[in-house]
């Protein structure tokens, strides 16, 4: 490992910190996101922020940003605590975020995008652009940026992308710089020169907060590292204690579970067989068997591929290699629409964007995928309400969704009801597989254990079931089996008592380094 | 840092309630107000069964076309071809029938057909080569007034149009009821049974209301979208086909003009009961206060100009008083 020539000691001896935030807070609801979360950063360093997903670093970055207000705790900014924070202040107080969904136009030039939202000199009332781009230009240089200030950028690499928002940053002269899993989608070649720029950042005195998954980039860009584990920070790493073992232990939280290999062979026919399935970059040959009535989990970091695996099993996207058979027969669907036919359902991960049309009726978002049920017949195609009305209100029944009515919008809903109606679609059409994507993302801990009892209950009918999540002890509370996910590939299958959630975050991170060797190995 | 104060309420909940009515049925009052409004000022001329009835027949090809471009708003596309649609197949049947001689049924079939054929080309336009429904309809409509041209030389059919042509548009064949208002009230009832009450209709909503979703809930977009494009298209052929029979002849952008009050009529409908939605409904109470205006500015003699201004200015205040009180309503 290699340490970076920052006096980070000296640096918070002699001057206050640039950043100190202590004792943050935020509950949505009656879920705690976050509680009792500290962190300081120095100025020029390059300060490493991980946790498991659901750890709170996200909210924690919301709350630094002034996208969400902490319900307590203090910031401080060079010893001087700052009030509410707004997007305005946090700029004006020297704070940058870039986030993985970078803001840009693509019609414009590098130049242009380095000053979007920036005042710009002016002749004579025009913007001045001659005498912006000397200005720019060696910013633009020392962050590495190789293409023309006046190019377009649609052509530039995602890499390229972020060392322009990183020159935009400068030219805002911001002393902290906030990166969320700045390396998600970009080649090893790629994030070599990222790593440059911000070495470079740090030697002229700009911070950097790196969020990631990835420990390797962790250690070997990061002096100091916060962990964060349940809305807390557990512990802050630096010098010799900075160890890839360390950090998972601390991600983890007490020691890690080794994994029961405990095969049951004793299970009925095997339902979707999967084999070499593949679509890079997001999904490089899974393999597996999904049989009736089981609950099969998929545990991973967010951007392991999990979702993409999903779609293509549904076939939202196409696969470009492997295969699948349904039912003992081949199966390649060429849309969602052939998925549903051959008996395969979605319940997605972004219910209000991809489940629901949110201004209709609880009946009607139920019945769009169940037109056959609710019609007078063949034909004549004609809705009938009676058909319609008894099927609602008997999966509001069923599932107990609390609702005044069948015909109330969906909209209204709380967003466990709203799930309930997303899974109740699905229920109606006893598909022979599901697949739920996050199901109780966003959703209250009582409806939670009724959206898991559905579950159960379901797969205790014969449906052969996949369930995607992130929440920590979701997979260990529900699934009879786990496929542990890391970029694009399974690299643990977890089953029985083996299934923990100490398990399945080990799983996800060890798999990622077994994996970046490999990637390390390879000369691109 | 630590006071998590609540935003202070700007409306009350009986103000929003209040609100949210009156975004739904504002339209409605003021259809009713304008017309006890001219009832007021012009007792004689214009509350008689007369007018009423003189309205409503010149309200029905709006009503018909309108009519089409709601299934085409509802699976969330527009279709900008639908009053050069209609111009070229005005042109088209009489042609046929005038020139070519073809027997009156058999041309109107064709050219409903043909209205479909348009609909379906805008449909492909639009679902396999992705270009944006605006582009792809304005396109193909500039194209249909480039054939109607090329057709016609520009020069209207007048001459040798048969009687019975006329009369599919100025008979009254039931009860002594305008044939374009038996008609309207056919073809309207027909999309409202069709949208809100049969399994496509449904499929409609779902695609223009979340396309994402309808496409994870398994449903054919690219089919549905297509098939509101053709409901659209014949719609447009069947308003040509009773426009060139109440003007006896086939002219060259006689329909053109529809296309604006169509949108009208469909947005007005949209801030009409239902909040922000297309539906059948609206966009005939939508036509109506546009044919219910034009006839009362007509009865007071307001020049021709001021027709324009009033479609486009009750436009905007009816959908953005509507858009506004929903916006506080739910503030």
């Amino acid at each position: 490992m290699q340490m970076s020539a920052m006096e980070v000691g000296q640096g918070r001896r002699a001057v206050p910190p640039l950043l100190a935030v202590s004792g943050l807070a935020k509950a949505y609801g009656g879920a705690r996101a976050l509680s009792r979360a500290s962190l300081e950063i120095g100025p020029g360093e390059v300060h490493g922020l991980v946790g498991a997903n659901g750890a709170g670093k996200s909210t924690f970055i919301k709350c630094l940003a002034g996208l969400t207000r902490p319900d307590s705790g203090t910031i401080e900014i060079d010893g001087q605590p700052v009030g509410p924070l707004t997007p305005q202040a946090a700029g004006d107080l020297g704070m940058s975020f870039i986030h993985q969904e970078l803001a840009f136009v693509p019609g414009m030039t590098v130049l242009q995008n380095i000053m979007l939202g920036l005042p710009k000199k002016t002749r004579w009332g025009m913007v001045d652009w001659a005498a912006i781009a000397r200005d720019v230009a060696p910013v633009a240089a020392r962050t590495g940026i190789t293409a023309p200030l006046s190019a377009n950028v649609k052509g530039l690499s995602i890499a390229e992308n972020w060392l322009i928002n990183i020159c935009r940053a400068q030219m805002r002269r911001a002393r902290l710089i906030v990166m969320d899993e700045p390396t998600a989608s970009l080649s090893a070649k790629e994030a070599g020169a990222l790593f440059q720029a911000i070495r470079d950042l740090s030697s002229a005195g700009v911070a950097v907060l790196y969020v990631s998954h990835r420990l390797d980039e962790i250690l070997d860009l990061c002096a100091r590292v916060t962990v964060f584990r349940d809305g807390q920070s557990v512990a802050e790493l630096s010098g010799a204690t900075l160890t890839r073992r360390n950090l998972i232990d601390q991600i983890v939280g007490g020691r890690r579970a080794e994994a029961a290999a405990k095969v049951d062979h004793t299970r009925p026919q095997v339902v979707l067989s999967v084999r070499n399935l593949a679509r890079p970059p997001r999904v490089h040959g899974v393999s597996f068997d999904l049989r009736a009535g089981e609950v099969l989990g998929i545990g991973g970091l967010v951007g392991a591929g999990r979702t993409e695996l999903a779609r293509l099993i549904f076939g939202a996207d196409m696969a470009l290699a492997g295969e699948m058979r349904l039912n003992g027969t081949s199966y390649a669907p060429r849309s969602p629409a052939a998925a549903v036919k051959a008996g395969v359902g979605l319940v997605p991960e972004e219910r209000r964007a991809e489940a629901l049309v949110l201004p209709k009726s609880v009946a009607f978002n139920l019945q769009i995928a169940n037109l056959a049920k609710v019609v007078h017949g063949r034909a004549l195609p004609f809705v009938s309400t009676r058909r319609r009305e008894a099927m609602a209100l008997r999966i509001i029944r069923d599932l107990a969704v609390k609702v005044p009515t069948s015909g109330t919008p969906v909209e209204r809903l709380s967003g466990g009801n709203q799930q309930k109606v997303v899974i109740g679609r699905w229920l109606l059409r006893a598909p022979g597989v599901l697949i739920l994507d996050e199901p109780t993302r966003g959703v209250d801990i009582g409806a939670r254990a009724e959206i898991h009892r559905l579950i159960r209950d379901l797969a205790a009918s014969g449906t052969a079931i996949i369930v995607i999540s992130s929440e920590p002890d979701e997979l260990p509370d529900l699934a009879d089996r786990v496929l542990v996910m890391a970029e694009g590939r399974v690299v643990r299958e977890l089953t029985g008592s083996g299934i923990t959630r100490q398990a399945i975050v080990a799983a996800s991170y060890a798999g990622q380094a077994d994996h970046s060797e490999a990637r390390n190995g390879d000369p691109t | 840092m630590t006071d998590a104060t609540v935003r202070p309420r700007l409306l009350s909940p009986r103000t929003k309630v209040w609100l949210g009515t009156f975004a739904r049925w504002g339209t409605i009052l003021g259809l009713a107000a304008m017309i006890l409004a001219f009832a007021w000022l012009s007792p004689r001329a214009f509350p008689t069964v007369l007018n009423f009835t003189n309205v409503l027949n010149q309200a029905s090809l709006t009503m018909i076309i309108a009519g089409g471009l709601t299934v085409a708003v509802l699976v969330g596309e527009l279709d900008l071809s639908i009053g050069f649609a209609a111009s070229l197949h005005g042109v088209l049947v009489t042609g046929l029938i005038v020139a070519s001689g073809l027997p009156i049924p058999l041309a109107v079939v064709l050219i409903l057909a043909a209205g479909a054929l348009v609909g379906l080309v805008n449909g492909l336009i639009v679902t396999k080569m992705k270009v944006n429904s605006v582009i792809a309809t304005l396109g193909v409509g500039t194209v249909l007034t480039g054939l109607s041209f090329a057709y016609s030389s520009g020069v209207p059919i007048v001459s040798g149009v048969p009687e019975a042509f006329l009369q599919i548009s100025l008979g009254r064949w039931l009860f002594g009821i305008p044939n374009n208002i038996v008609l309207m009230v056919l073809v309207l009832g027909g999309l409202w049974l069709l949208v809100e009450r049969t399994a496509l209709g449904q499929e409609i909503q779902a695609v223009g209301g979340n396309p994402a979703a309808a496409r994870l809930a398994g449903i054919d977009i690219d089919r549905i979208k297509i098939i509101g494009f053709v409901i659209s298209g014949v719609c447009a052929a069947l308003v040509g086909i009773l426009l060139a029979s109440r003007l006896g002849s086939g002219t060259t952008s006689a329909a053109d003009s529809y296309l604006l009050t169509a949108f009208a009529s469909v947005f007005l409908g949209s801030a009409t009961l239902r909040d922000g939605e297309f539906h059948i409904l609206g966009t005939l109470v939508g036509a109506l206060i546009i044919a219910f205006g034009f006839n009362g500015l007509n009865i007071f003699g307001a020049p021709t100009w001021s027709q324009y201004v009033f479609q486009g200015s009750i436009l905007i205040i009816a959908v953005g008083l509507s858009s506004l009180g929903r916006h506080l309503a739910e503030s």
